[in-house]
């Protein structure tokens, strides 16, 4: 059981996309931001640079004008005549308490605190404050009494700044998209001979042997796909020379028991003929003889259940399929086997679709192994359940620990080496492949102290057709009625 | 008294031993140690019994049986080396009686030998029946149809003749085994499938379509006289 790790081929491929935009993104914005302050800075020293020169110049310009020997009121009046034609900014004047402003929206009482405060210590002084929603530069000065402020509206310079922000921030955003595009090329270019390596290992793993990398890139990945070929070839080669050992080794088994089978033959053929005369043998000669009988008998056992197990590893079991009903096989089974005062027979019989020689057989092994090993109360359980039909064999002798619970159905597996059974050492190994052949399985449960219980499972239960021949259960009873009588 | 048997064996050892066997339990034993001399011997003298080995030189136990049902209705009793491959079918299909698989116990040889004996010939004289088109007539071991004579062996005689008495009723291959083959219930059904096959091979009108021998899935099989 290989541990299936989720695979996301993506993944990699991703990560290093993300990686890419990720390291265009923050350098583009950090010389992104660090040009739009810089170009913010100069704009907006410009600004006050312009309006301070502005500034002083109608300063000068008001000192004449206010200087003049007008009444104060008419004097503000003509100043803001004249500066009201230099467009850019708006001018209000605080003279004798009076406000005077060449816009109505904008007065001098607008102008912020602080720089007011500024103002009235003598000094020239600027600060930007929003008004109605619009950024203005405020410059203010002191003329002979008279406190003036000017507004230069800023509007312009912090939309140019806004145009500026956005166009950044869009190429900001489509340098990252290129980005991202160009580092998921590069990453599926750089990856796809891990891709290729990916395809060609599961290959490899579905028995695809043959399997290798296109060489020849003189790269790492190059070197890589030549290791991997190596490899490859290795596995190939090892795995070809063990399918041929196994292949040799199943051969001679299965001549083995071939060949055996002609000696064996002419042994059983002797032996049943010498079992005939053994009441007429003398003493010294009948015990010998006796012993030959039951060992010919062994070796007949161990030669079937070879050449039976070497035609299960040639594939050559053919399955011949029809309705069985488990509870009258596992009975006539026990039966014929002359098993029937030590085996306790339960359950109901689901009919199963399956090869009736070949579940007797199955049945005949589990038991004569739970006779053999078990011993006591043995007892042959048919049903169904959730999972389809089954029948099990129970016994409570001795039972096994796990460590031979693993093996139990190994071939020759003996769990105490020291006892030699009647058995072949082939009986589990045989019932476990006809299992499989009939696409069922055997389950094992087992504890030391209280017994062993094995579940023969089937695939599916179904019914008996119910068909409209009330003979047939007739003829069935009657076939069973005389076989018991 | 004693049946004459014909052996055909090639393993020295195995024909000898067989041959003791079938004489220690009455039979008169003639041994053959390959197919050719096997058919030889059989042309020579008559015999009750032929048992015959599938892997024989020469010619195998497949072509001595079918040479043999060219010229006789003889039982043939073939010594099998597996028990589950095509052997066993392509024997019975070439009509040998039975089979036994090697190895086996020669008591268990003479049982199927006196088995397939007995079918063949102690059959008590029955009146003739008709069935459907079919008339079988157990006293000279006869079928025919109209004028047409129909050739059975044995086995087949005594299968058709077990399902005609009780037409209609449904027979399970378990039965057959015991009624037809003299077996117990756990006989290798095989031999009655194969048995009907060949049997509806020559006493069907259409033995691709069965009318008259059917099977009754998961049961066995019945004859009806209408079809």
């Amino acid at each position: 059981m290989s541990a299936q790790v989720p695979i996301r081929p993506g993944r990699l491929r991703r990560r290093l996309t993300i990686a890419f935009m990720l390291v265009a993104g923050l350098s583009g914005a950090a010389l992104a931001a660090g040009s739009y302050l810089v170009a913010r800075e100069s704009r907006l020293d410009d600004s006050v640079e312009r309006a301070l020169d502005q500034s002083r110049f109608n300063l000068e310009f008001a000192s004449s004008v206010l200087s003049s020997p007008q009444t104060r009121t008419e004097a503000a009046r003509q100043l803001l005549d004249a500066l009201e034609r230099r467009s850019g900014f708006v001018t209000a004047v605080r003279v004798e308490g009076q406000d005077f402003s060449s816009s109505i929206s904008i007065r001098a009482a607008q102008a912020p605190p602080d720089l007011v405060a500024e103002v009235r210590r003598g000094q020239l002084a600027y600060q930007r404050t929003e008004l109605a929603g619009i950024p203005y530069l405020v410059v203010g000065g002191r003329v002979s009494e008279a406190e003036l402020y000017f507004f230069f509206s800023e509007a312009q310079l912090f939309d140019e700044l806004g145009q500026l922000r956005t166009i950044l921030v869009v190429g900001l955003a489509l340098l990252v998209l290129v980005a991202g595009g160009v580092g998921a090329l590069v990453a599926r270019r750089t990856l796809a001979p891990v891709a290729e390596a990916s395809a060609a290992a599961r290959s490899l793993a579905e028995g695809l042997l043959a399997t290798r990398l296109p060489a020849g890139g003189r790269d790492e990945f190059g070197a890589w796909a030549a290791s991997f070929n190596q490899m490859a070839e290795a596995l190939e080669g090892k795995i070809a020379a063990l399918s041929l050992a196994q292949a040799r080794e199943r051969r001679f088994t299965s001549d083995v028991a071939h060949e055996l089978r002609t000696p064996v033959t002419a042994l059983v053929g002797e032996a049943s003929l010498l079992s005939e005369h053994l009441d007429r043998m003398p003493p010294e000669a009948r015990r010998p003889a006796e012993l030959v009988v039951a060992d010919i008998a062994r070796l007949r056992r161990l030669v079937e259940d070879l050449m039976e197990i070497s035609r299960l590893d040639a594939g050559q079991g053919a399955v011949r399929l029809e309705p069985v009903d488990l509870a009258s096989l596992a009975e006539a089974t026990i039966r014929a086997r002359g098993w029937t005062d030590r085996v306790r027979i339960e359950g109901t019989g689901p009919v199963v679709e399956s090869d009736r020689r070949r579940l007797e057989q199955i049945v005949a092994n589990l038991v004569g192994n739970a006779l053999e090993h078990g011993g006591r109360d043995v007892a042959v359980r048919t049903g169904t359940d959730g999972a389809g039909a089954y029948a099990e064999v129970e016994d409570h002798g001795g039972g096994m620990t796990p460590e031979h619970l693993d093996r139990i159905f190994d071939r020759f597996y003996k769990a105490d080496p020291s006892r030699t059974g009647s058995g072949s050492g082939l009986g589990l190994a045989i019932a476990l492949e006809y299992a499989h052949l009939l696409g069922g399985e055997i389950e094992v449960w087992s504890e030391p102290g209280r017994g062993s219980r094995f579940t023969l499972r089937l695939p599916v239960a179904i019914p008996l057709q119910q068909g409209n021949e009330p003979v047939a259960q007739d003829a069935q009873d009657e076939a069973r009625n005389r076989v018991e009588g | 008294m004693d049946e004459r048997v014909l052996l055909v064996e090639d393993d020295a050892s195995i024909r000898e031993v067989t041959a003791l066997g079938l004489a220690q339990a009455g039979f008169a034993v003639t041994t053959a140690p390959d197919g050719r001399q096997g058919l030889l011997e059989f042309r020579q003298e008559p015999f009750d019994l032929v048992v015959l080995d599938v892997m024989l030189p020469k010619l195998d136990g497949f072509e001595v049986c079918r040479e043999i049902r060219r010229e006789s209705r003889v039982p043939i009793v073939m010594l099998s080396a597996r028990s589950d491959t095509v052997d066993v079918v392509v024997g019975l299909e070439l009509g040998a009686d039975d089979y036994v698989t090697k190895p086996f116990e020669l008591p268990e040889l003479v049982a199927r030998a006196r088995a397939v004996m007995r079918r063949s010939g102690e059959d008590p004289p029955e009146q003739a029946l008709a069935v459907g088109t079919l008339e079988i007539d157990p006293a000279s071991f006869e079928v025919r149809r109209g004028s047409e004579r129909i050739e059975l062996t044995a086995t087949e005689f005594r299968l058709l003749l077990e399902l005609a008495r009780r037409p209609r009723q449904v027979f399970t291959r378990e039965l057959l085994l015991e009624r037809v083959w003299n077996y117990d219930y756990l006989g290798d059904s095989r031999l009655v499938d194969v048995a009907v096959q060949r049997l509806r091979a020559k006493v069907e009108v259409d033995p691709k379509h069965p009318t008259l021998l059917q099977t009754v899935r998961g049961v066995g099989y019945r004859l009806d006289p209408s079809g």
